[in-house]
């Protein structure tokens, strides 16, 4: 039997340097790009439904688990995360073989920054490649399972394929063989292994499950449309996580203390089999490309779609006002629902300041602003890393200001009584660093290139005089008055509030 | 209200203005500010669906102080969300309305723009007022039998009719409206030598 790293295809045992390579296959089949047995899964509903459940093992590892909880934006900006996990995955298995290694070292740079402690003082690690490559076998199994549970199981040599295509991704991270087991054969008892033995009910695990369908927030483009929105989710939040738990394997099912629900596991089947029957519907109806970029799309764009979007979106919210005008009045008063320009101290908080969603500022947060920022502006080193810096300046600033009972985080409350003393030195210094690493031609001006790179949309703003660029001082001042006067409508809120 | 709206509306009215609040009915008592802001929500509420099927477009002139109720806030915003492309006529209601108080607003708003003193005119000036498109006023119609102008859209009277039936508003139904509308057609209107501008009744 042919396996992933035999000497035709150095697959698995590949090596760090091993790349450009491009010849790699299984029996003849490329292991990227079109042609992949990943590339045919990319367009499948059902792999959405795969996705959650995937995730929802990864984050019952316990050293995944706090990383995720301790530094993730998944709960406050899923839809941000979304987009730029989808973004990763078409990288690193798509046919380039430069892409997919350039996104491997950025990867990595992004995962190295990811250690510390959890809760229990246990530590963890993003670079461990024991847990990386968990993640790579929750994703393969997830694929298994998804295809099993629509009742059209995998064959043996299609598996194989995949498998080795997991494989050969886990090798382009630059991790060694040997983390994932070579074979099919014993993929398996390492799978049941980990589910008996390493996996717990993680916090993480919990907030997936539980919490994040059933307040997850509207996707940039229904912004306008709360209730609608709201109305949807708490239809199908429960359903969503219901579907997830039943179709865990069971052992970790017992385990967990994951509740057992009469009808779920048909539901479930049920699920998984109409997501399949998609696959009936003509080319090009369902494109998971076309569907991740949507729901991440800024309605602010100049995206043609967005500007479809704007007008469905006038529509709606004209159906909306005559909705609201026409629901009986509630007994209690509204609260007050501010739209001023100015946010308040407790809504910037949450809003940016706050990306974890833990409801306190701390480094993880700064550094998913940064994070975000870096992907979006694609940054290699040594900018990423004067970007983090630049950041990490800001944090301590920002402590040694608020932190008024020393706990090393800063409270929501702590902060709301020290602003507005917020722009210090190095909050500007972060402002002239991203200023430096969005220009990227380093002519002392912002064109309209760069400035789509970084706020996906075209100039909107009045550019009196300047032409149609951006100086370094009037970045800079649109930044702090968004930082720290805490300004809206300005192209930062779909970059960093939104999404 | 709503039948004089729909008489105005059939007899080939294009806009038309009431004046519900002013700026400076903010002094009555609390309890009656209260009961009136009550009130105007009601009526936006209920009247809301048919202003918008009639092909109506709503504006509300004014509506900028921080004391009128949230809610009610809401709903006017909808209701001009609702209506705002509805062309058949513009009922715009003066609510926390004051005509100097507008006047000053676009006096600011054309220093802002820093415009020379030699370059404003007449024309010029309104296009920083509220609403610029709204046409000069033709009918003013005074109900309860007063005859005062009470700050009501100041700029845009300048060469209105006026009519003063005595019936107070709550009574003035849709045959008053025709009366005052066919005492307006017997006046004769010739603007100081002015062109008229385009028909609107108040």
């Amino acid at each position: 039997m042919t396996t992933a790293d035999s000497p035709q295809s150095p697959t698995a045992g590949a090596g760090t340097g091993d790349h450009g390579t491009g010849g790699r296959d299984f029996g003849g089949e490329p292991l990227f790009g079109p042609g992949s047995q990943f590339h045919t899964l990319f367009n499948d509903p059902r792999w959405a439904l795969a996705m959650i459940r995937a995730t929802v093992l990864e984050a019952a590892h316990p050293q995944i688990g706090a990383a995720l909880i301790e530094n993730s934006t998944f709960v406050v900006h899923p839809w941000r995360r979304l987009g730029n996990t989808f973004m990763s995955l078409r990288r690193m298995f798509g046919a380039d073989d430069h892409v997919r290694q350039r996104e491997a070292t950025r990867l990595n740079r992004m995962h190295a920054r990811l250690h510390g402690t959890d809760a229990r003082d246990r530590p963890y690690d993003a670079m461990d490649p024991a847990v990386r490559a968990w993640v790579v076998a929750t994703m393969f199994e997830s694929a298994v399972t998804m295809c099993r549970l629509s009742g059209q199981p995998l064959e043996q040599k299609t598996m194989e394929q995949l498998y080795a295509e997991f494989q050969a991704f886990l090798a382009a991270m630059g991790d060694g063989a040997g983390h994932l087991p070579h074979g099919l054969d014993e993929f398996w008892p390492y799978y049941d292994r980990v589910i008996a033995e390493e996996l717990e009910n993680t916090e993480a695990m919990r907030i997936i499950l539980y919490k994040l369908f059933d307040h997850l927030p509207a996707p940039p483009v229904l912004n306008g449309f709360p209730a609608l929105w709201a109305t949807g989710r708490a239809l199908a939040g429960p359903v969503v996580g219901a579907i997830t738990v039943a179709s865990l394997p069971e052992p970790f099912r017992r385990r967990a203390g994951l509740p057992e629900i009469a009808g779920v596991q048909t539901l479930m089947q049920g699920a998984y089999l109409a997501a399949g029957l998609a696959r009936f519907l003509p080319e090009g109806w369902i494109k998971a490309e076309s569907i991740a970029e949507l729901v991440t799309l800024s309605p602010d764009s100049d995206d043609p779609r967005a500007r479809t979007i704007a007008a469905l979106r006038d529509q709606m919210k004209r159906a909306g006002a005559l909705m609201r005008l026409i629901t009986p009045l509630p007994a209690e008063p509204e609260p007050a629902t501010a739209t001023t320009a100015q946010r308040s101290a407790e809504e910037f908080f949450t809003d940016v300041l706050d990306q974890t969603g833990d409801g306190y500022l701390d480094w993880p947060d700064l550094a998913a602003m940064a994070r975000e920022l870096s992907s979006r502006l694609d940054l290699d080193e040594p900018e990423e890393t004067r970007l983090y810096n630049a950041y990490a300046d800001w944090w301590r600033e920002l402590q040694t200001a608020l932190d008024a009972d020393g706990d090393g985080r800063i409270s929501a409350r702590e902060y709301a009584a020290a602003v507005p003393s917020l722009a210090g030195p190095a909050l500007i210094r972060v402002a002239e660093v991203l200023f430096d690493v969005t220009d990227k031609n380093g002519d002392q001006h912002i064109d309209a290139d760069e400035y789509r790179a970084l706020f996906r949309t075209a100039f909107h703003r009045d550019t009196t005089k300047t032409g149609e660029t951006y100086s370094r001082s009037a970045f800079i001042n649109d930044f702090l008055s968004f930082m720290s006067a805490r300004r809206r409508t300005s192209p930062y809120d779909p970059l960093i509030a939104e999404a | 209200m709503i039948d004089v709206i729909e008489a105005a509306r059939a007899a080939g009215v294009g806009w038309l203005s009431l004046f519900a609040f002013s700026t400076e009915n903010w002094r009555r008592p609390d309890a009656e500010i209260e009961f009136l802001m009550h009130l105007v929500r009601r009526v936006v509420r209920k009247h809301a669906p048919l202003l918008h099927a009639r092909g109506i477009r709503c504006r509300f002139l004014g509506v900028s102080d921080p004391r009128i109720p949230p809610g009610l806030a809401r709903d006017i915003a909808d209701l001009m969300t609702l209506t705002g492309r509805n062309r058949q006529m513009t009922l715009t209601v003066a609510f926390d309305h004051g005509g100097r108080r507008d006047i000053v607003e676009a006096a600011r708003s054309l220093i802002r723009s820093g415009v020379s003193p030699e370059a404003v005119t007449e024309e010029s000036f309104a296009a920083h007022l509220p609403f610029p498109d709204t046409p000069d006023v033709d009918l003013v119609i005074r109900t309860s039998g007063e005859q005062r102008i009470s700050n009501f859209m100041l700029w845009q009277v300048a060469y209105a009719e006026w009519v003063f039936p005595p019936a107070l508003w709550p009574d003035f139904r849709a045959p008053d409206f025709l009366e005052c509308l066919h005492a307006y057609r017997q006046r004769e209107r010739r603007f100081g030598g002015v062109l008229p501008n385009q028909n609107g009744e108040t």
